[in-house]
């Protein structure tokens, strides 16, 4: 035992456990031992969640069961986001998980969409997108498999209850050799010569000792922050929203295939439909607006009797400087907060945890070019990550003290010049790794009125009657395509039905 | 469109001149642009051959250039990937060929299981498990119907650069694009633009956009805006020697102790390319050093001096500068026609909507900018990763500094056999891989997940990939027979 790489995850939230899951899955445990240490006494930040389709790919690497994994945390089906009174008052556009139309000439289908759009004769950009006109629908359908059937262009991804998931998570990860230790850690034990973390002493005088550390802590971030210092890069200038209320109410008839986010006075609400009930949330900015207020806002726009009192969550927006530190990861809400407006945070913990597997040390002494990559693809995640968010905030209309100071900052120098750009001719740069790709960011500048006065000129080379009729048919296609999917709660009922909790 | 781009100057010569104009009118002479070329006459210099990417060969469909007219008339031979011989000292070679560097196995790139394997004692290198590679080397080349690896294997050119000028000035006469002779041609700026160009028979040129392949547009706008990189050689000698027979598919990059020297095996010469460093070597030894290191009679030039400028922003109001206009490009791995593809590619993308303001310019300067870094990081590596030790030309070419994404990507690559990708990236991961490892980078882990496949798994998976690649060699054309076939 002695041999062994010896790796010790502190907190046992949804990240944790995730991460222990992983190295479950994918460390052999001949020459890795994995502990991960609890308290019960802490308690998590589990709220309904909303998440990306990339969980799906997680989950399938570990090798879930998909039906008995959404039953286990009361999961439902999300094809995108909902964007209400974003842009100015009374607007509402989707974020989908899917590109818009197929290809029609030698441009993309956005440029000829543009081009007919200024010509007065596109549909809105929404119904050329399958997984937008389904999801508006409350349907739902597993993509067909048929790479010709619009009904395979899109991914999805889940809502559930976070607590749950690592909940089940962390029984399949003990149920595969991971340690768990229970305790409250009071103290941290540093190397002397470089810093490194030696150990962690729990509160009943247990000394859990290892080589690495991945801190999962929360926003507390015990180890990185706290032992080793590594400050938080403040971003909360350019996202000032610092508070969050969250309430569960009924399930609603409204049984959404989609994540909804309605912007407020001052910040915006979420809702997030779960199988038992609905996850809700105001997120504000407390110089805006009371706790109080911002509560009664909450209650004041539920579809369904809440079920709890609004809990109240404090944070800051912002990335640790450094995601590895010495021999300590941090992951999740310990190495940075962007709120959940584009339900990034299990998607950031993945990334963590996937980059952490690859570039395991295999010796006590870790070879630098290992944390140098983790932090610089992280930093990568995070910036386009902020500057998504960011996007949403500026493009908007000045209609109270909190929207009045967003949409009149400076921006990151990544992100100064992409509006103009895109209005001038509908141009997003494409990257090769992080999120957002050019179909994200045309669905929110289009979402939120931002809209192109030109398009690619190879869009003009086909004759526009071509260009129409070609629009009209995918729309058309696109929509009896949709009347043929059922709705996402009987797809639910037959596919997946949780137990009443 | 009211403000469309509508008349559009082409001025250089060779083959940067002819590539951009026939591009462009592919492109955008269906939307009533017109181009014309205003040739200054300047052509590809005596013996120069030119080392065409796969990527080309992808271009040239969008060029409406066939296979079977590149080899009747640019000598064009298959390129299948560059040798790199002594880069290491003594006599070793490795190949860098356009294909897998092995087969992904267990979820994993397949270097992760190499490292793991060499650590145990593995012998064999990285380039055996390429099926490329071992084509290249047996001779044989072409896609298989049913292959036993499922590896690609893409194919570039060899191209004679006079011949490959002549053949693209001919699909721009057929594409009716007007070519003007651009002798005595006087340039007009004002004001951060080009107003016109006045030609010696009278004629006044004016056009929305000027594509400038020669320098000496963009020189007007902007004098100041070429850079000098640092560069190990500055002398260049370019010569002939007789064709190999058979003709191999791959070329060869041969250190020497002043520099390197290149051989490009073209229908009907070897093309030879000699750099070096004219404070090591001076121009009166340097031809019996040619010689020497051929072992065969060379038809060589004099001594060039050998440049390496580059403009960080190529596109000023409304010129454009692509090709040697550019910069140099880095002289090895096919930089030149790479960079160039990929500039007229970018410049057909951004075509301008707005003839009168452009702001597509510094779109186009920040991803040529990435693109020209990602691309000389790829040829500065083996300066970088040589392993002649102790000779005064290579230990400062190792000793020289690199980008610091470059030093990132041979410090992740050493630590773990894994890429830090970063945008703009134009070789693919196994590029890297094979010629990180040909240089003899082994690297020092490997990721831990490779470890739930057992030694003896392991080892029968190396075995089958082996017996793969032998078997899909085997079952593929000679470079005799696939010139016959493409000549049609």
């Amino acid at each position: 035992m002695g041999d062994k790489f010896e790796l010790v995850i502190v907190g046992g939230g949804t990240a944790g456990w995730m991460c222990a899951a992983a190295c479950a899955a994918k460390l052999d445990p001949t020459r890795f031992r994995v502990r991960l240490v609890e308290s019960e006494e802490i308690g998590t930040v589990g709220v309904g969640e909303a998440t990306l389709p990339q969980m799906k790919d997680f989950n399938d690497f570990l090798g879930l069961d998909e039906i008995e994994f959404m039953q286990a945390t009361q999961a439902s089906f999300k094809l995108g986001i909902e964007f209400i009174n974003w842009g100015s008052e009374g607007d509402r556009y989707v974020h989908p998980f899917g590109t818009f139309g197929r290809p029609i000439g030698e441009a993309d289908f956005f440029s000829y969409w543009i081009r007919a759009h200024r010509a007065g004769t596109a549909a809105p950009l929404s119904d050329y997108c399958f997984p937008i006109v389904t999801a508006l629908q409350n349907r739902f359908m597993l993509p067909s498999g048929d790479t010709n059937d619009v009904r395979n262009a899109f991914a999805y991804a889940y809502h559930l209850d976070a607590f749950l998931y690592a909940r089940y998570l962390r029984s399949w990860a003990e149920a595969r050799g991971i340690e768990r230790v229970e305790g409250r850690i009071v103290a941290v034990e540093q190397d002397g010569e470089r810093g490194d973390i030696a150990a962690v002493k729990l509160a009943s005088g247990t000394r859990v000792a290892g080589d690495l550390f991945v801190d999962c802590s929360g926003f507390r971030s015990l180890l990185l922050g706290g032992t080793l210092g590594v400050d938080l890069e403040d971003w909360s200038h350019w996202l000032p929203c610092d508070s969050a209320q969250a309430v569960p109410s009924v399930r609603s008839e409204d049984f959404t295939p989609y994540t909804r986010s309605t912007r407020r006075k001052a910040g915006w609400q979420w809702r997030i439909p779960l199988q038992h009930r609905t996850g809700n949330g105001y997120v504000y900015s407390s110089a805006d607006i009371s706790d109080d207020e911002a509560a009664a806002t909450l209650l004041a726009n539920l579809d369904g009797e809440a079920l709890a009192d609004p809990r109240v969550l404090r944070f800051k927006a912002g990335k640790r400087k450094q995601a590895w530190a010495a021999n300590c990861i941090g992951m999740g809400l310990a190495g940075g907060f962007l709120e959940p407006l584009e339900s990034t945070s299990i998607y950031l913990v993945q990334m963590a945890i996937m980059h952490l597997l690859a570039l395991m040390p295999s010796e006590p002494s870790i070879d630098p070019a290992l944390p140098a990559e983790l932090n610089r693809v992280m930093d990568v995640e995070y910036d386009r990550i902020r500057d998504f968010l960011i996007l949403h905030y500026i493009a908007n209309e000045a209609d109270a003290p909190l929207w009045e100071r967003v949409t009149a900052i400076d921006l990151p120098d990544t992100l100064a010049g992409k509006i103009e750009r895109f209005r001038h001719r509908g141009h997003v740069q494409a990257y090769r790794d992080g999120l957002f790709g050019p179909p994200s960011w045309q669905a929110v500048f289009v979402g939120q009125g931002i809209e192109p006065r030109a398009a690619d000129r190879l869009a003009d080379v086909l004759p526009a009657a071509t260009v129409n009729e070609r629009l009209q048919n995918l729309a058309a296609t696109i929509a009896d395509a949709a009347a043929s999917v059922p709705s996402h709660a009987d797809f639910i009922a037959r596919y997946c039905p949780a137990p009443a909790p | 469109m009211t403000n469309a781009v509508q008349r559009v100057a082409v001025y250089g010569g060779g083959v940067a001149a002819a590539m951009a104009a026939l591009a462009v009118s592919r492109a955008f002479a269906r939307l009533g642009t017109d181009v014309v070329w205003i040739d200054t006459g300047k052509e590809p210099a005596p013996h120069a051959a030119l080392v065409a990417p796969p990527d080309l060969a992808t271009f040239h469909r969008l060029l409406g250039i066939d296979e079977a007219a590149l080899i009747a008339g640019s000598a064009a031979t298959i390129n299948m990937g560059q040798q790199f011989a002594r880069w290491s000292g003594g006599d070793g070679a490795f190949l860098h060929a356009y294909g897998d560097a092995g087969s992904a196995f267990a979820s994993l790139p397949f270097v992760q299981h190499w490292t793991r394997a060499r650590q145990a004692g593995l012998g064999v290198a990285l380039e055996d498990f390429c099926l490329a590679a071992a084509a290249a080397k047996q001779g044989r080349t072409g896609s298989l119907r049913e292959s036993a690896t499922q590896q690609a294997v893409k194919q570039g050119w060899y191209l004679d650069a006079a011949g490959y000028a002549r053949l693209l000035r001919a699909a721009c006469e057929r594409a009716d694009i007007r070519i003007v002779s651009g002798a005595g041609a006087v340039v007009h700026p004002n004001g951060g633009r080009l107003d016109r160009i006045d030609l010696s028979g009278g004629e006044q040129l004016d056009a929305d956009l000027f594509i400038d392949a020669d320098g000496a547009l963009i020189a007007a706008l902007d004098p100041d805006g070429a850079a000098a990189r640092p560069g190990f050689c500055d002398r260049l000698i370019r010569g002939s020697a007789p064709a190999f027979d058979p003709l191999p598919l791959y070329g060869r990059v041969v250190a020497h102790s002043a520099g390197w020297l290149a051989m490009v095996p073209l229908a009907d010469r070897t093309a030879i390319e000699f750099a070096y460093d004219s404070r090591l070597l001076s121009d009166a030894d340097a031809s019996g050093a040619l010689a020497a290191t051929i072992g065969r009679a060379v038809d060589a030039g004099s001594p060039v001096a050998l440049e390496a400028a580059a403009r960080p922003r190529p596109w000023v109001g409304n010129v454009v500068a692509l090709g040697p206009a550019a910069g140099d490009a880095p002289p090895l791995d096919g930089g030149e026609l790479l960079l160039l593809q990929l500039a007229i590619a970018q410049l057909v993308l951004l075509w301008p909507i707005d003839r009168a303001t452009m702001p597509e310019a510094n779109i186009y300067n920040e991803e040529i900018a990435g693109t020209w870094a990602r691309v000389t990081d790829f040829t500065a590596q083996h300066f970088r990763l040589n392993a002649r030790i102790g000779e005064p030309f290579w230990d400062a070419a190792r000793a020289a500094p690199v980008s610091p994404e470059l030093a990132s990507k041979i410090d992740l690559f050493a630590a773990r056999g894994m890429f830090a990708h970063f945008n703009h990236e134009a070789h693919v991961e196994d590029s890297w891989a094979l010629v990180m490892a040909g240089h003899g980078v082994i690297p020092r882990s490997f990721d831990p997940q490779a470890l739930l496949v057992e030694d003896r798994a392991l080892m029968a998976e190396f075995q089958r990939q082996l017996r793969a690649v032998a078997s899909d060699v085997h079952a593929m054309e000679t470079h005799a027979e696939a010139l016959r076939r493409m000549r049609g």
